[in-house]
């Protein structure tokens, strides 16, 4: 029967949906419990089956059946996530979307939770990888709306273990940390800072194609070489052998964790190329470390790229946080520890740290998991405004009562007696504010007590609030600068990497070409990119919103105002609205917001030109011997020819393989404009040389004080990324020493007369001559009178006029929009 | 831009001193997400040498997160250390020209 009086304490919930393992917890405000799954298992394999009868097995049943049934028997889909790629299960002849096995094991783990705790969970936090893109975010959260949950938000798997970490740690355990996830397919370090009970994530690095499976591929491969007859991975057919002896290197190399020797038998043999193959062999573990040991250092590496970035070296570190399995072999842990010479922190289940980390999350961002009661409310309602978990010993707490007439006082007792809120006076529209304190490191539940005008006590509801005092975390940064790539080829930024979630900013754009209504060809784009550089080419698309001539309910002409928001929540969820005012119109359907396919034959192509570039690079960075590019070069090099690896298993119909290569082609794409950039140094070098020169001159003669002040950092973190040969660094610098010298520049008169000639000089390009005319003929009077105010609005009309290059327009997506 | 830079410093969007600790940053950030979320017209506006600006929770947030990074924290009491005195606000227009200051830094809580 149900509770008529249900505990006010609230459940905080978190998630791991792992590539590998999956699992779940729970936070009550005081501890962290990992919720055991029915065969009392803190870890749940995040593999689904579908049989004939279109039953569904999930976890550890399933998993048993990968070998014996692989056609039917998911795993690793998660890799899949947001591709729109379908995984068939012949025999119940049907097909699941990654996000639709997602979802069965989250409903899994939801009735876990019920079967241990008895409460049906509603709000939950997920994990998901730091490097995730936003379609594989997008698809997570569907996945959680497929499992019945009403709300989640996604928070990044590093900020969770360090959460985890943080919050078990002795002492104020200030300083910088480090957390090294290395996962079943990829490799997260993640840098952060602890300062006054806060938790601030200073920056995160990572190789999405690092992982426990290169171990296990390294180690099959090592097995396959010494059979007798040897299975390849671009041969369809040999799939089912390789498969089989991978599942035995996995058990191999868990068993070595502890042992010396393994033995690597399967009851069956293999059959390959229509022969029986036995399978008898011994692995030791000098070999498997042997093996793993390079893919350890690339991780490695990866680590110590982050600490240089901001300043640190091997040996400033106040801790290691080891997170994932592999991260249980004893070499791993010797090997970080060695390399970054740290302390590893102690006493922490690597297994399920993360899915800690988002419960602990979960209760920072007050989202309680139990489905609420819907029994109507008794006593006077508040709406309360608190942090449900809080590093201040005294934080605000605000609130308004509902309806007219509210009480005129408040108060607030804690529930051990030993602190009560002086009384707060109730504003007559029923606002309120005071502040309560906590104990250290306690949940601390408060009764509220309120009284009305008639000085008689006024029940609440509800009747109290609970806040959990302990270590929180800023909100989430975004890990990539967010922007609308214009019909100029550049970028107009929305929000800066490192911009706090959740985020909204909206911008005017106007068109550059007419949206005829009614008219199917007809679509003005707006395309939606994520990268740090200002050339949109250089950008990743991340998802477009079209605005078509059969959707328009009038035509819409060329140089329309538009304005376009740009809106992320907390999990880094994208939503973009587009608003045309003219014909008051919305658009908000962002398309095209997949992961692209990866056919073999279209990766090929892509393999084929990066090798073409390359080798151009290569050649002209060895005639001007410059090692940096040479050795960038050399980097990529490698990662090409593990690509084409991949490419090779894409062609024995491994999805997953064609994903992991289309991505390391992406990634490979961005180092070589990179190293492009550091082959045009000298130039860059020079440029920013006479940027600085400019700069200084007109923020000096027009600038004001602050101006000036700026500049100063400006051109010293220029000097800096100078010294350093951060060629984007430098950039970015640039641009803002250009910002700042424009701002100076456009406060003189002089500035809008020279604005004007150059654009007049253009003015045969325009799209409407007469218009033109008219707008030079009214700048050229402005200029005898001497009026800088309409001289500035005549310019920018004079500019709307004329036309992007259509190159340009090419690079920006084929944009649509101007700023 | 420049004028962008004054009206959007964190300091002004949180309305706290440039010699803020850390933890009451934090405090007053969280006191005006509660505040905004449940309307209260007191968190609406801020005042800054510009005049009035409306205050937002995404502003609010993004005034905290900067404040949190020691570089771009310099770079703000820089500029609200050099920003001409703060308009609007509390601020009546006979009191603007010696009063004002005076009136809305207290109002901000820059002075007693």
């Amino acid at each position: 029967m149900a509770d008529p009086n249900p505990p006010v304490t609230p459940l905080y919930v978190g998630i791991d949906l792992g590539t590998t393992n999956s699992a779940a917890a729970v936070f009550d405000g005081e501890r962290v419990s990992v919720v055991r799954n029915a065969q009392s298992a803190t870890v749940t394999p995040s593999v689904v089956r579908l049989d004939k009868q279109g039953r569904i097995t999930v976890g550890t049943r399933a998993r048993r059946f990968l070998e014996q049934d692989p056609s039917n028997t998911a795993a690793e889909f998660k890799r899949l996530m947001g591709t729109g790629q379908g995984i068939a299960f012949p025999a119940a002849g049907t097909t699941k979307k990654p996000e639709e096995l997602s979802a069965e094991v989250l409903k899994a783990l939801r009735q876990d939770i019920f079967d241990q705790l008895g409460v049906n969970i509603e709000r939950a936090v997920i994990s998901v990888p730091a490097l995730f893109e936003l379609p594989q975010s997008a698809a997570t959260s569907e996945a959680a709306r497929l499992a019945g949950f009403a709300r989640v938000e996604l928070l990044q798997e590093p900020i969770a273990s360090a959460l985890a970490a943080g919050w078990r740690a002795d002492g104020d355990g200030a300083g910088s940390w480090l957390v090294f996830d290395l996962g079943g397919g990829t490799f997260d370090a993640s840098l952060l800072e602890t300062r006054d009970g806060l938790l601030r994530v200073v920056g995160h690095d990572g190789d999405n194609f690092l992982g426990g499976r290169d171990f296990d591929w390294a180690i099959t491969e090592h097995l396959a070489a010494q059979l007798s007859v040897v299975p390849r991975r671009n041969e369809p057919g040999h799939a089912g052998a390789l498969r089989a002896l991978r599942l035995a290197a996995e058990d191999a190399k868990i068993e070595l964790s502890r042992n010396e020797r393994a033995q690597v038998t399967l009851a069956n043999p293999l059959r390959i190329d229509d022969q029986d193959v036995e399978v008898d062999l011994e692995l030791d573990r000098a070999t498997v470390e042997r093996l793993c040991a390079p893919f350890v250092d690339r991780a490695l590496d990866v680590s110590l790229r982050l600490l240089a970035t901001h300043g640190l070296g091997a040996g400033k570190l106040a801790k290691v946080v080891l997170v994932g399995g592999p991260t249980v072999m004893p070499m791993v842990r010797a090997r970080v520890a060695a390399r970054l010479d740290a302390a590893l922190a102690e006493g922490h289940d690597p297994m399920t740290l993360v899915a800690q980390g988002a419960a602990l999350y979960a209760a920072t961002a007050g989202l309680d998991g139990r489905a609420h009661a819907t029994a109507a409310p008794t006593g006077r309602q508040i709406w309360l405004q608190y942090p449900a978990v809080s590093s201040d010993l005294t934080p605000h707490v605000v609130g308004k009562f509902i309806g007219a007439n509210p009480p005129t006082k408040i108060r607030f007792a804690r529930a051990d007696g030993g602190w009560t809120s002086g009384d707060a006076s109730v504003a007559p529209d029923g606002t309120f504010l005071t502040s309560v304190t906590l104990l250290p490191r306690r949940a601390c539940t408060f009764a509220i007590e309120a009284t009305g005008a008639d000085g008689k006590r006024v029940e609440t509801s509800p009747p109290a609030l609970t806040i959990v005092q302990g270590l929180t975390i800023g909100d989430p940064p975004l890990s990539r600068t967010l922007g609308v790539a214009l019909a100029n080829g550049m970028v107009q930024t929305y929000l800066e990497r490192g911009a706090p979630l959740p985020a909204r900013r909206t911008f005017t754009h106007y068109t550059v070409e007419t949206i005829a209504k009614g008219s199917e060809g007809s679509v003005l784009r707006i395309p939606i990119v994520q990268g740090e550089l200002s050339q949109a080419n250089l950008c990743r698309l991340v998802g477009t919103l079209d605005i078509g001539g059969d959707a328009v309910t009038d035509t819409v002409p060329v140089g329309a105002a538009v304005e376009v928001t740009i809106e992320l929540d907390r999990g880094g969820r994208l939503s973009a609205r587009a608003l045309v005012p003219l014909i008051g119109q919305v658009f908000e359907h962002v398309a095209h917001l997949l992961v692209p396919d990866a056919s073999p034959e279209a990766l090929e192509i892509a393999m084929r030109d990066l090798r073409r570039q390359l080798a151009e690079l290569r050649t002209d960075a060895f005639r001007r011997g410059l090692a940096s590019v040479i050795e960038k070069l050399d980097h990529v090099e490698g990662r090409l020819a593990e690509a084409e690896k991949d490419i090779d298993a894409a062609h024995g119909g491994d999805a997953d393989a064609a994903q992991r290569a289309r991505r390391a082609l992406l990634d490979v794409d961005g180092t070589m404009a990179d190293a492009d950039l550091s082959r045009k140094w000298p130039q860059l070098e020079d440029s920013a040389r006479n940027t600085a020169i400019s700069a200084s001159s007109t923020v000096g003669m027009h600038g004001t004080d602050a101006e000036r002040s700026l500049l100063q950092e400006v051109l010293a973190a220029m000097e800096k990324a100078r010294r350093d040969k951060d060629a984007p660094e430098l950039e970015r610098q640039m641009r803002l020493a250009s910002r700042l010298s424009t701002a100076a520049f456009n406060r003189t008169s002089e500035a809008w007369e020279w604005y004007f000639a150059d654009a007049s000089s253009e003015i045969g390009k325009a799209r409407d001559l007469p218009k033109a005319n008219a707008l030079v003929a009214e700048g050229k009077a402005a200029v005898e009178r001497g009026d800088t105010t309409e001289l500035r609005r005549v310019v920018k009309g004079l500019w709307a006029l004329l036309p992007e290059d259509s190159e340009a327009r090419k690079k920006g997506f084929d944009s649509g929009v101007r700023s | 831009m420049t004028a962008e830079r004054v009206a959007d410093n964190p300091f002004f969007v949180l309305g706290v001193s440039p010699e803020a600790s850390r933890i009451e940053v934090e405090r007053e950030a969280q006191k005006l997400l509660g505040m905004l979320e449940l309307g209260f017209e007191a968190a609406r506006a801020y005042p800054t040498p510009l005049g009035d600006r409306p205050r937002t929770a995404e502003a609010v947030r993004a005034a905290v997160a900067a404040l949190r990074d020691p570089y771009q924290r310099l770079v703000a009491e820089l500029w609200a250390r050099h920003a001409p005195p703060v308009r609007g606000g509390a601020a009546t227009p006979e009191a603007a020209a010696g009063e004002a200051p005076v009136v809305t830094r207290r109002a901000l809580g820059w002075c007693p």
